[in-house]
């Protein structure tokens, strides 16, 4: 008996424009992503833009008040759902299989499904602009009353909650997918503890999007419930309970807080120890601090919710508190790595450093929110609009742009340049502080978020016109990084396999690299193989401490 | 090995210091200056309540002012000290490990946020304890996109309309308790006066009071905090603090207007 076995070679995989659109390669998924992710920054950063020209003036007419609340709405919502949490994901796809020595995702069409799904609800959410009533008015947060059909009838605001049910399915499947590769795809050699620590970061984080985002999925479909088919959940005169959108909302919340920030403490977690030339510092208490900074995240999100006089304060505030502890620890393991190193300033590590300063003032307003009777007099002013962009902003982003700069050469094999990437971080520096250092005082002095004017008042209208500037700096900042990546993708130069003299596995492959990732890989001893190839002098030590 | 960075390496020690050094001595020249121990910021409160948040914010300012300068004297030095001098394959040292200072930068944080949640504790209960027999009760309902405020037991009634430049007014006596009873009357609200350093939401469903005692006269902004709607952010209101005497004259007043409206209607 024989047995015949078609041995005719697949079709080659389409190339150009369908070779993007039907692709399962993890590489171009990822950077699809970040493409898209950067296309709805830019739309989220010109919405605020216009929000801090019409705040230039008190009682300024610009825009009008209904006009003004979808700005703030979807420059919220297009920066949290849309650009800050997508952009990890995509970074996660592209590096999280390099960094354990992977040829792909566990599951590449689920990836590319995850993707499209991405894509389709960010398209929907925005897509509320186009329609007769405009797009969703009621807050990123989406609180009910308001948000049920009563009072916001509007064809956006359901746009709106489609969307938030369509993204949220996307990293739901992107973060089963990033949990089973870490889990079952990594090379020999390479044990839980050998990971990099922006990998163990991502599956941190995914396993924070399972249980995260379900919970903000269900909401929205209670609430679309309400909406559209006479549903009563949150409807009080119908004995429906408003606040449990909120616990809802920010059993979400917080945990999103997390997720918006873990991939990016990783980033910064790669590329302090690569220019400072030394080993990550205290490896296994930084896995450790991210292992318990997730598991306390989802148990804080009423502090959110201080001032509705409706939960334990104290329980709250007192775990809200604890966050700082594990917090400080991944800032002394920073401090750490760089302490003796011998250190160079590449684009990448000015941003992480940027990041350091930024975000540690982010935290410590944090530290400050939680203390209660504090909060209840700087919740909802400017002073959490203030420490929340110095979170997600001043720490996220600018770890963000850490990583571009830092694997830019990877993805395209090209280096972007020095120069051009000094000013963009200068700019975006003295931009970001300007802008949002005087939000503090602004809400210390009364100033509720969310109000499309303010009393003519000297010092509001002082404060309101720095921010305002700043803003316009922090939107300039954007040009010289959009040139430096059009002038480096038309004549950069080549920056070769591994440009920074990397630690980890994807700096062992070709700039960019083949489909299939690596043709060989180093022996993996550490947690940072291609340093222990390049320097076999100076090999990492075996074992933890 | 070579002794010449020492001169570079005292210099270094000092702008790594800077942020310390500014700190302290901005802290110091408020404190020994005359001017107390500053705001940071924050409004000068007008009620007991106030005053306690004030202190805590202080307490907490300053020792966030403290652990910020440390963390970023030891990222400026880290950064300064150990920047590369035109060596750049030099390889430093790859210790990756230092077990005691991991333990002491984990258990000394715990020390600290132990002490502020203790000082947190004691403040809120201290704030949000309700008194059974307040001096005036103020029944404040909040409405798209305006407030009523209601003295039940001396029949007076005052709402907002939405005309610019007419701002609803209460009138509190001095040295007194003050009970708000907060409610809605459709989407969810926050009462907040900024100089009483607090707020609270009113929320369909929620049963909400606050306490305060006024310590100081004077005329004081109010503000929905809670983004309700498309005339959000004027929903404004005003309150006046006076003496007791004042306040009294002002009861009988309204109380004689209330009275005449309703002989009118």
């Amino acid at each position: 008996m024989t047995v015949t076995v078609d041995l005719a070679p697949h079709a080659p995989p389409a190339s150009g424009l369908l070779g993007w659109l039907t692709t399962t390669d993890h590489k171009k998924i990822g950077i699809s992503y970040m493409v898209t992710a950067f296309g709805f920054f830019m739309l989220g950063g010109a919405l605020a833009e216009l929000i801090r020209a019409q705040l230039w003036s008190p009682g300024s007419t610009l825009v009008s008040a209904s006009t003004y609340n979808e700005l703030f709405t979807m420059h919220g919502s297009i920066m949290m759902y849309l650009f800050i949490v997508p952009f990890a994901v995509g970074l996660g796809n592209y590096i999280v299989p390099l960094h354990i020595g992977a040829k792909e995702m566990a599951f590449p069409r689920l990836n590319a499904l995850g993707y499209w799904l991405y894509l389709l609800g960010g398209l929907t959410m925005i897509s509320g602009f186009l329609t007769a009533d405009g797009a969703a008015d009621f807050g990123w947060t989406s609180y009910v009353p308001l948000s049920g059909s009563a009072r916001t009838p509007s064809v956006g605001a359901d746009l709106w909650l489609i969307a938030i049910v369509l993204t949220g399915l996307a990293g739901v499947l992107a973060s089963v997918n990033i949990v089973a590769t870490v889990l079952s795809m990594r090379a020999p050699g390479m044990s839980m503890f050998r990971m990099p620590i922006f990998t163990w970061n991502m599956l941190v984080t995914s396993i924070l999007v399972l249980i995260a985002f379900p919970v903000l999925t269900s909401a929205s479909f209670m609430l679309l419930a309400d909406r559209l088919l006479g549903g009563h959940i949150f409807d009080p005169a119908a004995g429906g309970v408003p606040i449990l959108w909120q616990h809802l909302f920010w059993f979400f919340g917080h945990p999103e807080v997390y997720i918006a920030a873990l991939p990016f403490f990783g980033i910064v977690t790669e590329i302090l120890p690569v220019f400072s030339r030394r080993p990550v510092f205290g490896y296994v208490g930084l896995v450790f601090a991210t292992m318990f900074i997730a598991a306390l995240s989802v148990g804080v999100w009423a502090h959110h919710m201080f001032a509705t006089g409706a939960v334990e304060v104290a329980f709250f505030s007192g775990l809200s508190f604890l966050i700082a502890v594990p917090t400080g620890v991944k800032f002394f393991n920073w401090i750490g790595t760089m302490w003796g190193g011998n250190l160079s300033f590449g684009a990448p590590m000015l941003f992480a450093i940027g990041f350091l300063l930024l975000f540690l003032l982010g935290g410590l307003t944090g530290v400050l929110l939680a203390s209660v009777s504090v909060d209840l007099q700087v919740t909802d002013s400017y002073f959490v609009v203030a420490h929340m962009h110095y979170v997600l902003f001043g720490g996220s982003a600018f770890a963000l742009f850490a990583a571009i700069y830092f694997w830019y050469p990877k993805f395209t094999g090209k280096r972007l340049h020095e120069g051009w990437a000094r000013a963009h971080f200068v700019l975006m520096f003295v931009g970001f502080n300007l802008t949002f250092a005087v939000q503090h005082e602004l809400g210390l002095q009364g100033m509720p978020r969310r109000v499309v004017t303010y009393p003519d008042d000297s010092l509001l209208t002082n404060l309101n016109r720095i921010s305002t500037v700043g803003a316009a700096l922090l939107g300039v900042s954007t040009l010289p990084f959009l040139w430096n990546v059009y002038r480096t993708w038309r004549r950069g130069e080549l920056a070769g396999d591994n440009p920074w003299d990397g630690h980890t596995l994807e700096w062992a492959t070709t700039s960019p690299p083949p489909p299939h990732n690596f043709d060989a890989l180093p022996p993996i001893r550490s947690n940072r193989p291609v340093w222990d190839l390049n320097h076999p002098d100076h090999q990492s030590p075996q074992g933890h401490g | 090995m070579d002794r010449e960075p020492s001169l570079a390496r005292r210099r270094w020690w000092i702008v790594a210091l800077l942020p310390v050094l500014i700190a302290l001595g901005v802290t110091a020249g408020f404190v020994f200056g005359g001017g107390g121990v500053p705001s940071f910021g924050m409004p000068e409160p007008v009620t007991e309540e106030g005053r306690r948040t004030h202190t805590l914010w202080q307490v907490l300012f300053i020792a966030a002012i403290g652990v910020g300068a440390l963390v970023w004297g030891l990222i400026a030095w880290s950064v300064l000290r150990y920047r590369g001098r035109g060596d750049a394959e030099r390889v430093p040292s790859q210790k990756a490990y230092n077990i005691p200072i991991e333990i002491v930068y984990t258990v000394a944080p715990i020390v600290v946020i132990i002490a502020i949640f203790i000082g947190t504790v004691i403040v809120q209960n201290k704030n949000s304890a309700l008194s059974a027999s307040p001096d005036v009760t103020v029944q404040v309902t909040g409405y798209q996109w305006q407030w009523k405020f209601e003295y039940e037991a001396e029949r007076v009634t005052i709402i907002g309309n939405s005309e610019p430049g007419s701002l609803p007014e209460i009138v509190l006596p001095v040295d007194a308790t003050v009970q708000f009873d907060l409610k809605t009357a459709d989407v969810i609200h926050s009462f907040w006066v900024p100089k009483f350093l607090t707020k609270r939401d009113l929320i369909p469903g929620v049963d909400n009071k606050i306490d305060v005692h006024t310590t100081a006269t004077g005329t004081f902004d109010g503000r929905c905090a809670e983004f309700c709607g498309i005339n959000h952010a004027t929903m404004n209101f005003v309150v006046r603090v006076v003496p007791r005497a004042e306040y009294d004259e002002w009861i009988t007043a309204q109380q004689a207007a209330t009275t005449d409206q309703a002989a009118a209607g």
